[in-house]
C-alpha cells in the first residue's frame, strides 16, 4: 500500500518551526500519498502536534515548505482558507461548538463556508451520524455528550467537508478508557475506507491494525519511518526502542 | 400644609406619551449602537495589533472617566463651536453611545476572553474566514456569556438618557421639569417620572430577556437567565 505510485497529497520538505530560540520542528521531510494512513508517535514535546498544526496553517513556519495538493501552505495567505477546507482536523479536546447541537456542529461549515444547500448537507450529516454510530444523538448538545461521543461528532464534523486529508491530534488522549474503543473503531473504519490520514497517537494497537507507516519523532526530527509491524517488533533506533519499550510495557 | 395630589398633573399628560416614546427611542438606539461599538472596541482590545489595542484601551479609559453630562455638553456645544451643528437628540444619542460603548467594550472583552482558543482553531481548521469565525462561532457564544451583565448596562442606558433633558430633548425628564414648573406640583412630577423610569427600564429589560430566550433558546451554554 505504501508503495502507491500516486503523487503525494502532502509534501513536506525541510520543515523548521521555532518559538523564539526554541526549535520545535527541526528539518522534517514527509510525503503522504492518497489512501495512506500515517501514524506519528513519540514522546511529548517532540513536535508531533505542531507538525499537524503547521500542515493546515494554524502555525506559521520558519523554514522549509509544505505543499498540500501542490499548493503551498502559507498561514498568512488568503489561499489558506481554501486549503483548510480540504483538510479535516480532529483535536484532542474535541473543540465542538458548544452553542450548537451535534447536528448543527456538523452542518455549520458545509452550509456557511462551502455554501452548500442546507437540505443536502443535512442528509449527508445524517449519514455521517450513522457512520460514527451516533444517529440517536444528533440533536444533543456537546455538553450532554460523553467525551467519546463528542469526539465522534468532531470526526463527523470533519468528514462533512469531504476532506482529502484527515488529521487526528491525539484524538483519544482526553477520553475515558471505556470510550476510547468507540473512537478507534470509527477511525479504523475510515482507514479501511481508504481515507488519507495523519494520526498523532499513543495507540500502538491502532497503528498496528490499520497504519501503513509509523513515524517516530524525537527532538523535532523524524527518527524512524517504517511499516508499523516492523517498527513495533524490531525498532532500529535506540530512542525508538526505548520509547516503544516503555509504552508497550503497560 | 402641602398636599400630595397627582391629579394636579392631569392637564399636562398630553405630551407625556410622546416624551415616553422619545426616551424609549433614544435608549433603544443608544443600546443597539453601543453594542456595535462594544463589539468593535472589544475586538480592538484583544487584537494582535498594538495600535488597535492601544486605541481600544484609550477609548475605554477616556470615555469611562468623563461624566456623561460633560460628554453631552462637549458634543452639543463643542461641535457647534467648530461649525458642526448636531441637534439635541442626536447629540444625546452620540454621547450616550460613546459613554455606554466604553462599558460595552469591557463587557464584550470579558466575553471574548472566556472563549477557549480551541474554538478559534476548530473554526479556522474548517476554513472559516475571520468574519465567519466571529459571526458563527465566537460572538454567539460571547452573547450567551455576557447576557446577564448586559442587563445592568442596558438599564443604566435608559436611566442615563434622562440627561438628554439638559440640552432640551423632549423626553420624560424634560416633561417632568415642565409639568413641575407649570403646576408647581414638583413632588408629584418627580414621583410620576420615577415610576415611569422604573416601568421603562423594566420593559426594556423584559424585552432583553424575551429576545434573549428567543435567540438563545437552544443551547445550554454559559450564563443564560
Amino acid at each position: 500500500m505504501s508503495t502507491d505510485p500516486a503523487p503525494p497529497v502532502l509534501k513536506i520538505a525541510g520543515l523548521v518551526k521555532r518559538y523564539g530560540p526554541h526549535i520545535v520542528i527541526d528539518g522534517v521531510d514527509l510525503d503522504v500519498v492518497p489512501g495512506q494512513v500515517v501514524v506519528i508517535v513519540g514522546p511529548s514535546g517532540t513536535g508531533k502536534s505542531t507538525l499537524l498544526r503547521c500542515v493546515n496553517g494554524l502555525e506559521d513556519i520558519q523554514g522549509g515548505s509544505i505543499l498540500f495538493e501542490e499548493q503551498p501552505v502559507l498561514s498568512r495567505s488568503r489561499t489558506i482558507h481554501a486549503i483548510r477546507r480540504r483538510i479535516g482536523m480532529i483535536f484532542q479536546s474535541f473543540n465542538l461548538y458548544p452553542h450548537l447541537s451535534a447536528l448543527e456542529n456538523v452542518m455549520l461549515a458545509p452550509v456557511k463556508v462551502l455554501g452548500e444547500p442546507a437540505k443536502e448537507v443535512e442528509e449527508r450529516a445524517r449519514g455521517l451520524f450513522r457512520k460514527v454510530r451516533l444517529e440517536h444523538r444528533a440533536h444533543a448538545f456537546p455538553s450532554q455528550l460523553s467525551g467519546g461521543e463528542q469526539q465522534r461528532v468532531a470526526i463527523a464534523r470533519a468528514l462533512a467537508m469531504n476532506p482529502h486529508l484527515l488529521m487526528f491530534d491525539e484524538p483519544t488522549s482526553a477520553l475515558d478508557p471505556e470510550t476510547v474503543g468507540d473512537v478507534l473503531t470509527v477511525m479504523e473504519d475510515l482507514a479501511t475506507e481508504g481515507r488519507t490520514m495523519l494520526v498523532v497517537t499513543h495507540e500502538i494497537g491502532f497503528a498496528r491494525h490499520v497504519g501503513h507507516r509509523m513515524i517516530f519523532m524525537d527532538g523535532g526530527k523524524i527518527v524512524e519511518d517504517r511499516p508499523p509491524a516492523d517498527m513495533i517488533t524490531d525498532p532500529q533506533n535506540a530512542r525508538t526502542k526505548q520509547f516503544l519499550g516503555s509504552i508497550l510495557q503497560h | 400644609m402641602y398636599e400630595f395630589n397627582l391629579a394636579g398633573l392631569l392637564p399636562y399628560t398630553g405630551p407625556l406619551p410622546g416624551a415616553v416614546l422619545s426616551t424609549l427611542w433614544l435608549s433603544a438606539l443608544a443600546i443597539l449602537l453601543s453594542i456595535l461599538v462594544g463589539m468593535l472596541g472589544a475586538l480592538c482590545r484583544v487584537s494582535a495589533s498594538l495600535i488597535l489595542r492601544f486605541a481600544g484601551a484609550a477609548y475605554v479609559e477616556v470615555l469611562r472617566n468623563i461624566p456623561l453630562l460633560v460628554v453631552i455638553y462637549l458634543i452639543f456645544f463643542g461641535l457647534a463651536q467648530v461649525g458642526l451643528r448636531v441637534d439635541g437628540f442626536n447629540s444625546a444619542l452620540i454621547a450616550l453611545t460613546l459613554n455606554a460603548g466604553a462599558y460595552m467594550t469591557e463587557i464584550f472583552r470579558g466575553g471574548l476572553l472566556a472563549i477557549p482558543r480551541g474554538q478559534y482553531e476548530a473554526a479556522r481548521s474548517q476554513g472559516m474566514t475571520g468574519l465567519q469565525l466571529y459571526r458563527y462561532v465566537v460572538f454567539p457564544q460571547v452573547f450567551r456569556i455576557i447576557y446577564a451583565p448586559l442587563g445592568n448596562l442596558i438599564i443604566g442606558i435608559v436611566i442615563s438618557s434622562s440627561l438628554a433633558s439638559v440640552i432640551g430633548v423632549e423626553e420624560v425628564t424634560t416633561w417632568m421639569r415642565r409639568a413641575g414648573d407649570e403646576t408647581f406640583r414638583y413632588m408629584e412630577a418627580f414621583f410620576a417620572v420615577g415610576v415611569i423610569y422604573v416601568l421603562l427600564a423594566q420593559a426594556i429589560n423584559i424585552g432583553r430577556i424575551v429576545t434573549g430566550n428567543w435567540l438563545l433558546s437552544k443551547a445550554p451554554v454559559g450564563a443564560r437567565r
